[in-house]
């Protein structure tokens, strides 16, 4: 009998299988309604005293709010999700059935983390609909408002209402918000690739989930880091840094997302770049993870 | 056609150990390397039970993961139907069902049987038929729609058992499959090994329950430190060349009396044992559990 080298289908029930696994997990509901959780308060936040901020910057309130719980539901489900995969088919020996099924290591490996990283993309994708929603009904009011105010303005007032709809549009819901949403979900992937990286050969769940966080962390401080070290002559101490540096992924690279929901411009070529990286990261780490669990012995 | 179901060939494991502390040590090695499997040949033929029995951390399990292609041999080799068991193609033809196997919990009886028929290839009705049929086999038709985690262990055992056959293989491997199971459910797995045996599939068990292994096994090796100490038919294993034994029933005292009689008048022959056959305490257990389950019914 043939096997392929590759199979789609098998890859993909282990695949569809990771994302029930993961939604009957009481961490996914935890994630997920704390997130709601945080959106909601953002748009309760945004309407508490519209006197106290014009309306444009209510608006700004409500998707840093937003983007930033979407944006750590993200990576931390990710790490999360991921440290609980492999590390615990292990421990139930479910592993041991799955392999001794006609099943690569290869597909096993590829359909947890696609199962992992689809999950996170169809949570994102729910989160920033409900986002859009609320933005907006939240700029569509605010903008009726202002239009209102129009119709009784005269003279000077008029320039000014015209510049605060202007505003309000600015704030309201753009094509670009997207982007910022692909941002979180990219950053994500790469965290997700790098835990199942180290779950390869991590002992726990635990361990994985606290060096991944521990990577996480040192990957935001990159670019400090690098200047750091490298305002230093000790070749030894540059070494270290590069080391570092090619292995720990920057993931400052994706926090411009950041200057979309405040409502910057953002060039075409930094959005490619940014998906060229990160398939560039996810493809060392699933190559770097499969030469591991390619040659552990269970 | 092989007719060898499993040729293990002077299979040897090492594995390389941290601190140095080890039980069993190959000569030239250093203390940091422990020889889990020496030297060790058998054979299992196609259609027969064969039962490797030896005391915890014997070797068992590691010959049994390199039959299962999840180790590689240190030395020697092992073959399934006459591929190696690294071959991925030798997968088709096994089921395993490892010791104490939690599966996916969080997936009904039904969603287990789909999500290992699908790693198998098996699609459409054919999956669905086969579920059927395999629920109906393990005596879990009324539980198949319950989850997992509330399925007892011996539910889980049969569960298992059936997820190694979904494919049709023609060897199944199982791992002490009854342990922690009670005396009724350990049965019921005794049954479902000899149906197997009754359609041609080959079993290749692990175990240390001797009682169980010699009710349904032909074949026997005996393991220490890794090495085989015995082996050979069940038969050749426990039989007393130099004993015979008659078992009378509904005989009278007088009749007892002249046997007696003639036995003592034969030179050379004594009667070595005497007296009322005995039960085994699992035995007495399965009848008075089949008489109130019986009463019940009625």
């Amino acid at each position: 009998m043939k096997i392929p080298i590759f199979s789609i289908s098998r890859t993909w029930t282990i695949a569809s299988s990771t994302i029930v696994q993961l939604m009957r997990m009481k961490t996914f509901y935890f994630l997920i309604a704390f997130a709601l959780l945080v959106v909601g308060i953002g748009f309760i936040f945004g309407s508490i005293d519209p006197d106290q901020a014009s309306a444009a910057r209510q608006l700004e309130l409500i998707k840093k709010l937003s983007f930033g719980a979407m944006d750590l539901f993200a990576w931390l489900f990710a790490i999360v999700a991921t440290a609980l995969l492999i590390p615990r088919d292990l421990e139930d020996r479910t592993l041991y059935t799955i392999l001794s099924k006609p099943v690569r290591r290869i597909e096993y490996l590829i359909g947890k983390l696609l199962g992992v990283l689809l999950l996170v993309f169809s949570s994102l994708a729910v989160m920033f609909c409900l986002c859009l929603v609320v933005l907006f009904i939240r700029e569509n009011a605010a903008v009726a408002e202002e239009m209102s105010n129009l119709q009784l303005a005269r003279g000077e007032n008029i320039e000014l209402i015209k510049e605060q709809i202007s505003l309000i549009r600015e704030q309201g819901v753009r094509p670009q918000l997207a982007i910022g949403a692909l941002a979180s979900f990219l950053k994500a992937a790469v965290v997700s690739a790098m835990a199942i990286l180290i779950s390869t050969f991590a002992s726990s769940s635990l361990f994985t989930i606290i060096s991944s966080i521990l990577f996480f962390l040192i990957g935001h401080a990159h670019s400090m880091a690098t200047s750091f070290w490298e305002s230093g002559s000790n070749g030894v101490v540059k070494a270290l840094t590069n080391l570092v540096k090619l292995f720990i992924p920057d993931f400052q690279i994706f926090s411009f997302s950041e200057g979309i929901v405040q409502g910057a411009a953002v060039a075409p070529h930094l959005v490619g770049s940014m998906c060229l990286l990160t398939a560039g990261y996810l493809f060392v780490f699933v190559l770097l993870s499969l030469v591991i669990f390619m040659y552990k012995e269970f | 056609m092989s007719d060898i179901a499993v040729d293990v060939k002077n299979l040897t494991k090492v594995f390389q150990v941290g601190g140095g502390g080890a039980n069993v040590f190959k000569q030239g090695l250093t203390s940091s390397y422990v020889v889990a499997v020496d030297n060790l040949s058998f054979q299992v033929k196609a259609g027969e039970v064969y039962g490797l029995i030896g005391p915890n951390g014997s070797g068992k399990s590691t010959t049994m993961k390199v039959v299962l292609g999840l180790m590689a041999p240190t030395e020697g080799h092992a073959q399934v139907f006459g591929l190696d068991s690294g071959d991925i193609r030798a997968r088709h033809d096994i089921g395993f069902l490892p010791e104490n196997p939690y599966f996916y919990r969080h997936l009904t009886g039904e969603e287990t049987l789909k999500f290992y028929g699908k790693l198998c290839g098996l699609k459409g009705a054919e999956l669905k038929d086969r579920i059927g049929e395999l629920l109906a086999l393990v005596d879990l038709e009324g539980a198949r729609k319950r989850r997992l985690s509330g399925y007892s262990k011996g539910m889980l055992q049969r569960i298992g058992l059936a997820q190694a056959i979904i494919q049709r293989p023609r060897l199944v491997i199982l791992d002490e499959p009854t342990a922690g199971v009670d005396p009724v459910g350990s049965r019921q797995i005794r049954d479902l090994v000899l149906r197997l045996k009754d359609d041609g599939i080959s079993v290749f068990l692990c175990s240390h329950l001797l009682e169980q292994v010699q009710e349904v096994c032909d074949h026997v090796g005996i393991i220490f430190e890794g090495r085989m100490q015995q082996e050979g038919t069940l038969d050749e294993l426990v039989s007393v060349e130099n004993r015979y034994s008659l078992t009378l029933e509904d005989a009278d005292p007088e009749t007892i009396k002249e046997i007696e009689a003639l036995i003592s008048k034969t030179k050379g022959t004594t009667i070595a044992e005497q007296g009322h056959p005995k039960t085994t305490l699992e035995r007495l257990f399965i009848k008075i559990a089949g008489e109130k389950e019986a009463n019940k019914k009625s």
